[in-house]
């Protein structure tokens, strides 16, 4: 057996492609650079040196929206003179009253408390790699974040609402409210700190912060 | 370019943090995260199997109830499965939305049952050699699961908005069949061992990066 903190060093420096399971060993990028996987092309990791900052004015942004979006009406409808609106809240209060609890919980969970709770996670972790505290707290929260991405939905919420819309063209009338454009926006933030960049890469940047 | 990885090791992906682990046949803890990422082999593929199975049991009455109930005082009482609404959508021309109802809400979820199956029967009674195509399938899974929610979501949203007094449009027990059917299978691609899927690399040190 080997000296277990030499091999994880060594382990340190290989990748395995997540798409097609391709090993590789890494290779020193230039700053902005990324490795990509040469079976399949899917990014296998990237040096971003200035990720943390962003990620952080990104996310604290995004956070602002997501608040936004949920205490405004997302969509107006008109029906002769009559208005009704709604958000996600309004969403889970309305299936509660008509009993459809499961559902309820389904949508409280995927498209508000999870994807709010995977925002705050990120917050809490960004700051405090920055500051170079908390190294054992900063795993937990990593690894809450790998358990909770996979059930936040709100893209799909939002897709979502463009179906509904549809299926409502020709009965009433249509207005977007403020918050629906929030939600466009956060949406984006989402997508672009938990879906374009790896969870790998954070791994990577809390390695370089805590141990050189 | 990348280096050769120093011997031929076997390797496995962490599902949490994706570090590379070294495979020893045992139990393995991530060296990184600590997450387990094979407990061990009695642990088995029985609770994998549970889960697939009850939502393959969820699909049969989440398309043949109702997911959605209009009541209209014009046209009175009506309830939409999910066939149904794929058919009005179509029938109102909204070919784009109701082709991607019936791939998330019809084809997602068979596609993911029939990957899964297939996975589960492959590990015990191997059908193909390329456990790199098994790979590819469950990225597959896991990037397309999500996306069966369209309809709940679309029922949720439609729900909480349509509720004039002349027009409501309700959640139905089809909807929370989905709900719990969705929330099987993503558990059943969770609960899935990565060691069932995992490829030995055979020939790692032919594989080079390229930089972008
Ligand atoms: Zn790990």
């Amino acid at each position: 057996m080997e000296d277990p903190i030499k091999e994880e060093a060594e382990l340190d420096q290989l990748v395995i492609c997540p798409k097609c399971n391709t090993l590789y060993q890494k290779v020193p990028l230039p700053s902005g650079k990324c490795a990509l996987c040469t079976q399949c092309g899917t990014i296998l990791y990237r040096y971003d040196p200035s990720y943390l900052d962003r990620a952080l004015s990104l996310a604290i942004t995004g956070l602002i929206l997501f608040v936004v979006a949920n205490l405004f009406p997302l969509i107006r409808i008109d029906l002769l003179g009559n208005e009704q609106h709604m958000n996600i809240v309004e969403s889970i209060r309305q299936l509660i009253e008509n009993g459809y609890y499961i559902v309820a919980i389904g949508v409280l969970f995927m498209a508000l408390i999870i994807p709010g709770m995977v925002l705050a996670n990120y917050i809490v972790l960004i700051v405090l790699m920055r500051l170079g505290i908390g190294e054992a707290l900063t795993r937990e929260l990593l690894v809450l974040l790998s358990h909770l991405m996979p059930w936040s939905m709100v893209d799909i919420f939002l897709v979502s609402i463009l179906v509904a819309l549809v299926k409502l063209t020709g009965e009433v009338q249509i207005h977007f409210g403020v918050s629906f454009w929030a939600l466009i926006l956060y949406v984006g933030i989402d997508t672009y700190l938990t879906k374009a960049r790896r969870i790998g890469t954070l791994w990577e940047l809390r390695q370089r912060i805590y141990h050189g | 370019m990348a280096k050769k990885p120093s011997k031929r090791i076997n390797v496995i992906r962490c599902p949490v943090c994706e570090a590379v682990n070294v495979d020893h046949g045992g139990a393995i803890l991530c060296h990184r995260c600590d997450s387990h990422i094979y407990r061990e082999p009695k642990h088995g593929i029985g609770r994998t199997w549970a889960l697939l199975l009850t939502a393959m049991i969820l699909y049969i009455p989440a398309n043949l109830y109702p997911v959605l109930n209009i009541n209209n005082i014009i046209d009175g009482h009506s309830g939409n499965t999910i066939m149904g609404g794929v058919i009005l959508l179509w029938d109102q021309g909204s070919y784009p939305i109701a082709v991607i109802i019936l791939m998330a809400s019809v084809f997602v979820p068979i596609l993911k049952f029939v990957l899964l199956l297939y996975l589960l029967i492959s590990v015990r009674h191997p059908v193909s050699e390329s456990k790199a195509l098994r790979h590819k399938l469950y990225y597959l899974t896991e990037v397309i699961g999500p996306w069966s929610m369209v309809d709940v979501f679309v029922v949720s949203i439609l729900t909480g908005l349509v509720k004039f007094d002349s027009f409501k449009i309700l959640a139905g027990p089809g909807a929370t069949a989905f709900v719990l059917m969705v929330f099987f299978t993503m558990m059943t691609a969770l609960s899935f061992d990565p060691r069932l899927i995992r490829e030995y690399p055979r020939k790692p040190s032919q594989k080079k990066e390229k930089n972008r």
